[in-house]
């Protein structure tokens, strides 16, 4: 029998898992809206900052959170030199070639994790933030709130960036008109590798999140990255906000598609709210009309 | 090949060379019986490239998730051959048609964008696919896999009798027999106007709308008869391994490695994809396997990345001429 309270334990943590939701999306979602490269490897990004922090853990003892800034920009290097190396050479050419190599650039990636890490899933665990906390008989772990916290932290951070910092406004600028942000005197080159970059940090913080509340493995990174799309679709290209409440309706219906039907049915919400997307509102909840 | 000779070769030379050396293949392997399987999985792959450059080389829709066809094909005849006892032949031929239909539920939701959609829709079906081969276990077993697949039943021809169960060699040829078959459906489908169609749409959509070709209508096509190509060489592999679990049947591998043999061969012809799977199952084997034992898909990854950015026409792409039926395009 299903209580009231389960239900409420579902949607709370179906919210929570959405809002970390959208900050695993927040990379891709960003390079899209900006640079118009879909990042095949994101989720590969991601993986890498969580093994990051995991073996910063397991060697050194360092504590997760004082991890995040090294497994972040670590990811950011790797977006920077992806960029430098490869991508830049056909950002020109069809979308299709950049789709094929951020898809090879990932393979490359997820191999390398499994050269490297084994197959083996790892958890980046640390006693007191497996702690739970009971509200009115509802459980919450010291990790949930934290990574809600730095999920938020970071897409507002995100948001205030693009909005109030010069740098922000000319990112902002050339994804809207490239040639006009181009004339005023904006290095539209060097924009998109800032901004590749700056995915690739987004998608680091996001790594060793993931490894806190769930685990990471080589192969995690695919599944990150259609997730992440399905919520870019969802939310509509280029809205920052929007991205919280896209999160928060794959959450939640996630938790409940767990309570109500199957916990193994659980990704196929996703899928199946992606293919109602495309057929009923391609532009997305909160994007621009295609 | 072409590079040594610097000389342009037709289609149809390049053509008659690579399945020459696929016929004369299993003598120079038979020193070891464990290369002439390998060798089977690399044609498998071979027809599932050429399928899937049907898509991506003449259409110009990129697929990420062939994966999903191969698996559906395979399962389909895996089930109705062990659970309702259908002949396997007949399970070759639903495999494709399931691969096929597979298909339209994904095709028809994503076509109507332009844009990248399909490749990335594509990327999570493939996803969803394995997950209900997971949890459907009512058909497909789930996790445990469905074992002891009947193989291909032995065929007698005039006394001659064919036997699938014993030999590799025969496997080999059979799939051999498929691929080229499938090079075959796609060579005339591309010399058809409805090829002259998939071509123009992998131009311009916009142009090609406007010169009157039903865009939607070509790319579903395009789609549905290289999912049912693949479902068809799902539904052999699994008589030939007779052993499906979901994470064999829908193993990334059939994902990737049709887009790696593709780039590696070259996109812009049909015979490419089928000299780049020969190469790359090679090169796998013999050379990558030796530096790192688990994580040697790396490899694919890198050649990916090096072969779109600094040779996008591929390793025979510029050597091979079209043909007159070919250049009108």
């Amino acid at each position: 029998m299903i209580s009231a309270t389960s239900i409420v334990q579902s949607l709370l943590s179906g919210m929570a898992e959405g809002v970390n939701y959208s900050l695993y999306c927040l990379g891709l979602a960003f390079v899209f809206g900006i640079v118009r490269i879909i990042n095949l490897a994101h989720g590969e990004f991601l993986v890498l900052g969580g093994y990051i922090a995991y073996w910063l853990l397991v060697k050194w003892g360092v504590n997760p959170l004082l991890a995040l800034p090294l497994a972040a920009s670590m990811a950011g290097a790797v977006a920077f030199v992806s960029y430098r190396v490869f991508l830049q050479r056909i950002r020109t050419s069809s979308e299709l070639n950049t789709l094929i190599l951020t898809f090879g650039l990932g393979i490359f990636l997820a191999n390398l994790f499994l050269q490297l890490w084994t197959a083996d899933i790892r958890n980046i665990g640390v006693e007191w933030m497996e702690q739970s906390l009971t509200f009115f008989g509802i459980y919450v772990s010291v990790a949930e709130i934290l990574t809600i916290l730095i999920s938020l932290a970071v897409v507002f951070g995100l948001y205030f960036f693009l909005t109030r910092s010069r740098t922000g406004m000319a990112i902002r600028v050339t994804a809207i008109d490239r040639d006009a942000a181009a004339l005023a005197g904006i290095n539209v080159e060097r924009v998109d590798l800032v901004a590749f970059t700056i995915g690739g940090l987004l998608a680091g913080v996001g790594g060793p999140l993931l490894g806190m509340l769930a685990h990471i493995s080589p192969g995690a990174g695919l599944h990150i990255t259609v997730k992440a799309f399905i919520l870019t679709v969802l939310a509509g290209v280029g809205s920052i906000p929007g991205l919280l409440v896209a999160g928060m309706i794959l959450g939640v219906g996630e938790a409940l598609t767990v309570t109500f039907i199957n916990a193994s049915y659980r990704e196929l919400f996703g899928f199946v709210l992606f293919i109602v997307i495309l057929v009923i509102r391609p532009s997305g909840l909160f994007g621009r009309r295609l | 090949m072409g590079y040594f000779t610097r000389a342009f070769v037709s289609e149809r030379t390049a053509g008659c060379i690579v399945m020459g050396f696929v016929l004369v293949l299993p003598f120079l392997l038979s020193f070891n019986p464990y290369y002439t399987s390998v060798f089977v999985s690399a044609l498998i792959l071979g027809a599932v490239a050429i399928a899937w450059n049907l898509l991506a080389g003449v259409c110009g829709q990129v697929s990420f998730g062939h994966a999903a066809f191969f698996g559906i094909g395979a399962y389909t005849s895996a089930v109705l051959v062990t659970k309702w006892g259908f002949s396997p032949y007949f399970g070759l031929v639903a495999g494709g048609v399931f691969g096929g239909l597979g298909s339209l539920i994904i095709g028809i939701p994503a076509f109507r964008l332009r844009g990248p959609y399909f490749a990335l829709a594509i990327l999570g079906f493939a996803e969803v696919m394995k997950l209900l081969a997971l949890n459907l276990t009512w058909l497909t077993e789930g996790s445990l896999g469905i074992m002891n697949i009947a193989p291909l039943p032995a065929l007698e021809i005039g006394g001659l009798k064919i036997d699938f169960y014993a030999s590799r060699t025969t496997n080999y040829y059979v799939v051999a027999l498929l691929m080229f078959s499938v090079y075959l459906v796609v060579y005339f489908l591309r010399r058809s106007n409805l090829g002259l169609a998939m071509s123009a749409v992998h131009g311009d959509d916009e142009t090609a709308a406007g010169i009157g070709v039903n865009v939607f209508r070509t790319k579903a096509i395009a789609l549905t008869v290289s999912a049912a190509c693949t479902g068809v060489m799902g539904a052999f592999y699994a008589h030939y391994v007779r052993f499906l679990s979901p994470d064999t049947a829908f193993e990334g591998y059939w994902s990737v490695m049709p887009i790696v043999a593709s780039l590696f061969g070259g996109m812009s012809t049909l015979i490419g994809p089928m000299a780049g799977a020969l190469v790359i199952t090679g090169l796998d084997e013999f050379l990558f396997k030796q530096f790192f034992e688990t994580g040697h898909k790396l490899f694919f990854g890198l050649l990916l990345a090096v072969v779109i950015v600094w040779a996008p026409t591929g390793l025979f792409g510029n050597r091979v001429r079209k043909n007159a039926e070919g250049a009108k395009r």
